[in-house]
């Protein structure tokens, strides 16, 4: 079994004195695809945004590679190399493909032009278009634009905020084919889906988030056959 | 023909000046949602430390504008430190800081006041002559604004097109917990961007100085201006801001030389009221959406 990249042990957290997280415990294992799903508002985007930093951590720890990150800026996170592709983007629209692209190895700009041309062999549409401002992308172009920022930065753990959230089915599929290249090639990905269905064959573990808390874990296949959980669970 | 040349002379410089003082106060409000009613005080203090460091200090002129920018920056640096780090942490920031900034401006105000007195001292930073212009006269010193300004807004340009850091301010301005996400020190960029503001003051109150006198109340004036250019531009957008103080500077002339003095500020404002009711977020600005 792989190593640990990421751990999150009996992590608490939420906004203003809500907590959203209770006492989260789960780990994204060195080049495997760890998936969280359960339904809208039970604290999937939290979690990422805490690993982030971007959500205080009331109690509990985040670490990678052994090395506490919950008391470091979301700066500090970025150059120790958690990325976050979050929901809906949040590209920078009045900026080019490019510079947007740019942004991404903000942290991190050694090998720029190697990271560049592995983006664009990976999604070619955006070095079609590259000097086209992000505002004006279609929404998949968007969502793509999103993902080749987060790999722009390089980093240990890539997380993915439902990056199918509001597309064509077709689009999806792309979108899901470069997202489990990625895995292939040995990347390490954390992945937040509402759609157990979508990564169940390809996720080496799944984490079931209901509540704020780990109601289930285990394989793709397991979580298939047990139609109770999804049924109740995921609606599906 | 010679009118119009010298309508156009008179508009650019003023549009020039204008925009200098504009272009700091909109990265300070596009990044941090921050109106800055310092910013006058601090175009003020700009004029008198480059007037102390020529006439005290013997400073050459081209030291002493460097030194107002860097004390100017330094004064941005501080207000970051003091009023704008404790208070974003609060709610209500964009209330709180615009009243502490029109604290901090009377507080500067009052010791430029106590400083240099209550007089109206020339700026020594001048360029004497004229260039002539079929049969009109341009002063030497608005060509000299006019270039200054020329060469800041083209180094403003590069700075924010094409560094890393300018990449970083804009991405601040459009989206901050994305800029954070890509490793954006934003709070490094709200002090950057508030030290840029202040520099660039400083050379706007040193520019407006060189054609009229220095006041310890003179910024109150051309921060007005500002703000109203902001507004016509729509609050945040840098390029508007220039294109908008040059347009701005033009019809201030042409209606100085058509209607009279009194009635250029009376047509700035009404032309304001217009674009608010045609474009309530600015000629160049994006609707904003407000979620209850």
């Amino acid at each position: 079994m792989a190593e640990a990249a990421l751990e999150i042990v009996d992590v608490s957290a939420g906004y203003a004195g809500r907590i959203v997280l209770d006492a989260i415990k789960l780990s994204a294992r060195k080049g495997e695809l760890t998936a969280i799903v359960g339904p809208n508002g039970h604290g999937k985007s939290t979690l990422l945004k805490a690993i982030s930093g971007l959500v205080p951590v009331t109690s509990g720890e985040i670490r990678l590679a052994g090395s506490r990150i919950d008391r470091l800026r979301p700066d500090q996170i970025v150059e120790r190399g958690v990325i976050q592709v979050p929901q809906g983007d949040l590209l920078f629209p009045a900026m080019t493909v490019h510079e947007n692209l740019l942004m991404g190895a903000y942290a991190n700009a050694g090998g720029l032009a190697e990271r560049l041309d592995f983006v664009f062999a990976l999604l070619p549409k955006l070095k079609e278009r590259r000097n086209q401002t992000a505002g004006t992308l279609s929404g998949g172009e968007r969502r793509m634009c999103g993902i080749g920022r987060g790999l722009m930065a390089g980093g240990e753990v890539l997380m993915l905020d439902e990056p199918s959230l509001g597309l064509a089915p077709i689009v999806i599929e792309q979108i899901y084919e470069v997202i489990f290249n990625l895995r292939r090639e040995g990347r390490t990905i954390l992945l937040v889906e509402e759609n157990a269905e979508r990564i169940a064959e390809h996720a080496d573990m799944i984490h079931l988030l209901d509540n704020g808390r780990i109601a289930w874990s285990g394989l793709g296949a397991e979580l298939m056959a047990r139609p109770e959980i999804v049924e109740t669970y995921l609606g599906v | 023909m010679d009118v119009l040349i010298q309508i156009v002379a008179s508009g650019l410089t003023l549009g020039a000046m204008y925009a200098v003082a504009t272009i700091g106060l909109s990265l300070v409000y596009g990044s941090l949602n921050m109106l800055n009613m310092a910013h006058g005080a601090i175009l003020t203090l700009g004029g008198y430390i480059c007037y102390a460091a020529i006439v005290h200090a013997g400073l050459h002129p081209a030291l002493a504008l460097l030194a107002a920018a860097l004390v100017c920056a330094l004064v941005g640096l501080l207000i970051y430190f003091s009023a704008a780090l404790p208070l974003l942490r609060a709610e209500n920031f964009e209330t709180n800081i615009f009243i502490a900034t029109i604290g901090i401006g009377s507080v500067i105000e009052n010791l430029m006041l106590k400083g240099f007195g209550p007089y109206p001292i020339p700026q020594p930073l001048a360029v004497g002559g004229q260039v002539v212009i079929g049969n009109v006269h341009v002063p030497l010193q608005n060509v000299f604004i006019l270039g200054v300004a020329i060469v800041l807004m083209v180094a403003v340009a590069i700075l924010l097109q094409r560094t890393s850091t300018g990449r970083a301010i804009r991405a601040t301005s459009m989206n901050r917990e994305a800029a954070q996400l890509m490793g954006v020190r934003v709070g490094r960029v709200y002090a950057q961007v508030l030290a840029l503001s202040g520099a660039l003051a400083a050379v706007s109150g040193i520019m407006i100085s060189s054609i009229a006198t220095l006041t310890p109340v003179m910024g109150g004036d051309p921060m007005l201006k500002a703000f109203i250019v902001c507004v016509v531009a729509g609050l945040g957008n840098v390029y508007g801001a220039v294109i908008a103080a040059i347009a701005l500077g033009l019809l201030e002339a042409a209606t100085q030389y058509v209607l009279g003095v009194r009635w250029s500020f009376a047509t700035l404002l009404l032309l304001v009221i217009l674009v608010l009711i045609w474009r309530p977020y600015g000629l160049f600005g994006k609707q904003q959406v407000v979620r209850l």
